[in-house]
């Protein structure tokens, strides 16, 4: 917008041809993936055109679905999947900000612990190597069981499915930093307060952020495969209680509302990431 | 305004207004059509009934479970036309994924974020008393004082046996089950619940005509959602359960239907409601109030004028979530098998929730024959004294009082606790008085 600033007396071009100007401008970076999605949008109208498709067409999802797609807020007052799809994204996005939370906190702060302390490291890496590869999933008969309720076994799930990353990437973040670092802090006879602060956090901040970022996918991910066991509400146990009855297209607009909250998500995080990690770090 | 380019400032207004028109077409409710549940179906509130102070409930809110088939409309219209409220009550009905589910919230019970009530398959409160499916074997106190309805499910059989014309008689079937053994895969049959009453009425069937649920074939739990598909795939080669998913079967030309079971066992018992037993007996005025609230919705529900009406509120997503026509036939009385046989109208073993009393009055004898059924198979101990099991767990006492209380017609209350000699379809008679000379009868058995 401000190169039009720098061309001078071109602000009194007429509304149109400034909007006109502007379309042009961006088309080659917006007719490339809209093309793309409509030929996709294409392909999958023609797999689907027989009649005895089992899947639903985006013309037949469309039609089916049309209440779900374009109420998204309708029905809060009602029960379980009966509530718009917001409510059911809102809900599950509580129990990710809550598993999250504490998946960040902890994995932050034994990430300093044990990336500093070799000891620690060589004791805890091959363990932490060993329960990191177990699929969210799969923790969640063993939360049941211990837990037996199933709101707190689905945030313990999202808990452990976000606390690799996290842990991990703060541990190598903080095991990375520079033998320069360490000898300046000697040199400079830094407390440990100021060796902390100064030096070991800011160095290790884009790897925690990474840790982070990764961390939010996956907890995503997590939450969807989790609510399908747990039931209540949520957009996992909308899709189950969709498979469930046979209504195949809402499972599809669920699966785009997954999809799009998913990489809002990522960029949120991306975002704040770009405003904490320091300018010359990136 | 000459800071900000006119073009910002114009196509920011227009952003926001489009924004806004946008939002404000999305929110709130979308009209509604008649598949999406009509709200204006209890615009005439029901006046809050007269309870004298000694039989006000103890508590207000209560939390039911149920799973969102037919079976459990008479909780479903008990709280869409007001019947809790009526009898001061607070009902949440909360739907549950499978009874698997419902088992675990009850074993959880209230304190614990479980349920305190849900419905259940009628020999589930006796399995999990004897601590047989529960966690850590633990005996949980149940209470059932009441059942929810009789007959209305189904035998769905695959295409694949639809030459051997198998209907009530599995004999036809013997050939092609010692086919599949030989050959090393064996047929399947798949039900809802191990030691529920799906399973109890796949055995009957098949043992009735010689062939043996164990060794000969296999039964296995297959979820509600996978029936049809499994059907299709072959993975399955008959299915016992509730509908919709008999008409599912016969749409998707994967199977046709057997037989619905009331033609095995006239109006036998199916889905009952349970409590937690040391929850009942704390709030035995809340369990009185809520069976009030219930046999209302029953008697609403067994009139077929109201079917209609009844099918499109349970179409809502929040309960059973099926569409209209895939449920109303059957609901109506009319049965398409999906075979050679003519469609029936008015069939006489349409789901029933009241019956004059006798469909919604918890006999002891149905429970002893579950129990016995459960002992053929080998799921409980052969010496285990029924008797005092069922004086425990059966809440006749309370059904009593309910309707008693609320004014039902004494020809409306079953005078004893048992419905007499049951005649199955292939004569078997089972006198409740003698249950081991009925055990004895039976031809193949475990025990």
């Amino acid at each position: 917008m401000t190169v039009d600033y720098k061309r001078g007396k071109k602000n009194q071009d007429s509304l149109v041809e400034s909007i006109t100007n502007y379309v042009k401008k961006q088309a080659p970076n917006w007719i490339p993936p809209i093309l793309a999605i409509v030929g996709f949008l294409l392909i999958w109208q023609l797999f689907t055109l027989s009649p005895e498709s089992t899947l639903p067409g985006p013309i037949k999802v469309f039609q089916e679905s049309y209440y779900k797609i374009f109420w998204p807020f309708a029905y809060p007052d009602r029960e379980g999947t009966a509530k718009g799809l917001f409510w059911q994204i809102f809900a599950s996005l509580q129990r990710v900000a809550v598993g999250y939370t504490f998946a960040g906190i902890v994995g932050i702060v034994l990430g300093i612990i044990i990336g500093l302390n070799p000891l620690l490291f060589k004791a805890f890496d091959p363990l932490f190597q060993l329960l990191r590869t177990i699929p969210p999933l799969a923790w969640l008969p063993i939360a049941l069981a211990a837990i037996k309720q199933s709101e707190p076994s689905a945030i313990f799930v999202i808990f452990i499915t976000s606390l690799w990353p996290i842990l991990l990437n703060t541990i190598v973040g903080v095991q990375q930093i520079p033998r320069d670092y360490k000898n300046v802090a000697s040199v400079l006879q830094l407390s440990q307060q100021e060796y902390f602060v100064n030096i070991v956090f800011p160095a290790s901040v884009p790897y925690i952020f990474t840790g982070l970022r990764i961390g939010i996918g996956l907890a995503w991910l997590a939450i969807v495969a989790a609510e399908m066991i747990t039931g209540g509400v949520g957009i996992g146990y909308f899709m189950f209680d969709a498979y469930n009855v046979g209504r195949t297209s809402d499972i599809i607009v669920a699966l785009v509302y997954v999809g799009v909250v998913g990489l809002l998500l990522d960029r949120l995080m991306s975002f704040i990431a770009s405003k904490v990690v320091p300018e010359e770090q990136k | 305004m000459s800071e900000i380019s006119r073009r910002k400032f114009m196509m920011t207004a227009i952003a926001s207004t489009m924004g806004s028109v946008l939002l404000k077409g999305c929110l709130g409710n979308p009209p509604e059509p008649g598949n999406q549940g009509n709200s204006n179906t209890q615009s005439i509130a029901i006046p809050k009934a007269n309870i004298p102070p000694e039989q006000m409930p103890e508590v207000k809110t209560v939390k039911i479970g149920f799973i969102g088939q037919t079976d459990a409309a008479p909780l479903i219209i008990a709280k869409e036309k007001g019947y809790f409220a009526k009898w001061g009550l607070d009902v949440t009905l909360q739907k549950q994924p499978s009874w698997a589910v419902i088992r675990d919230k009850l074993e959880l019970g209230p304190a614990a974020g479980g349920l305190e009530s849900a419905m259940v398959l009628t020999p589930m409160p006796y399995l999990m008393a004897m601590g047989l499916v529960t966690k850590g074997n633990a005996k949980i106190p149940m209470m059932m004082p009441l059942r929810l309805n009789v007959g209305g499910q189904g035998i769905s059989v695959a295409n694949t046996l639809k030459d051997t014309g198998v209907k009530l008689d599995t004999s036809v079937l013997k050939g092609k089950v010692s086919e599949a053994k030989l050959s090393g895969k064996q047929l399947r049959f798949a039900h809802t619940f191990k030691g529920g009453t799906s399973d109890m009425m796949l055995r009957y069937w098949l043992a009735a005509g010689g062939i043996d649920p164990d060794n000969d074939v296999i039964t296995q739990i297959v979820p509600g959602a996978q029936l049809v598909t499994s059907m299709q795939t072959g993975d399955i080669q008959g299915f016992c359960v509730g509908d919709p998913w008999h008409l599912r079967a016969i749409n998707q030309k994967v199977g046709y239907t057997a037989l619905v079971t009331g033609e095995m066992w006239k109006d036998h018992p199916e889905k009952a409601l349970s409590f937690r037993g040391d929850w009942a007996l704390q709030h035995p005025k809340t369990t009185i109030a809520i069976l009030k609230a219930v046999i209302e919705a029953q008697q609403w529900c067994d009139k077929m004028e109201h079917r209609q009406e009844m099918a499109q509120i349970l179409s809502r997503d929040e309960y059973a979530k099926i569409p209209v026509p895939d449920i109303i036939d059957r609901l109506q009385g009319k049965i398409n098998y999906g075979d050679s046989r003519p469609v029936v109208e008015n069939s006489p073993n349409v789901m029933r929730y009241w019956e004059k009393g006798t469909a919604s009055f918890p006999y002891k004898s149905h429970d002893l024959w579950f129990l016995l059924e459960n002992e053929r198979w080998g799921n409980i101990p052969k010496n285990t004294d029924l008797t005092k099991l069922i004086s425990e767990v059966n809440g006749a006492t309370l059904w009593r009082q309910a309707a008693q209380q609320m004014g039902v017609s004494a020809a409306e209350i079953p005078v004893g606790d048992s419905r007499g000699v049951e005649v199955f379809f292939d004569g078997v008679t089972f006198d409740p008085e003698k249950p081991q000379e009925y055990l004895k009868s039976l031809k193949i058995k475990r025990t």
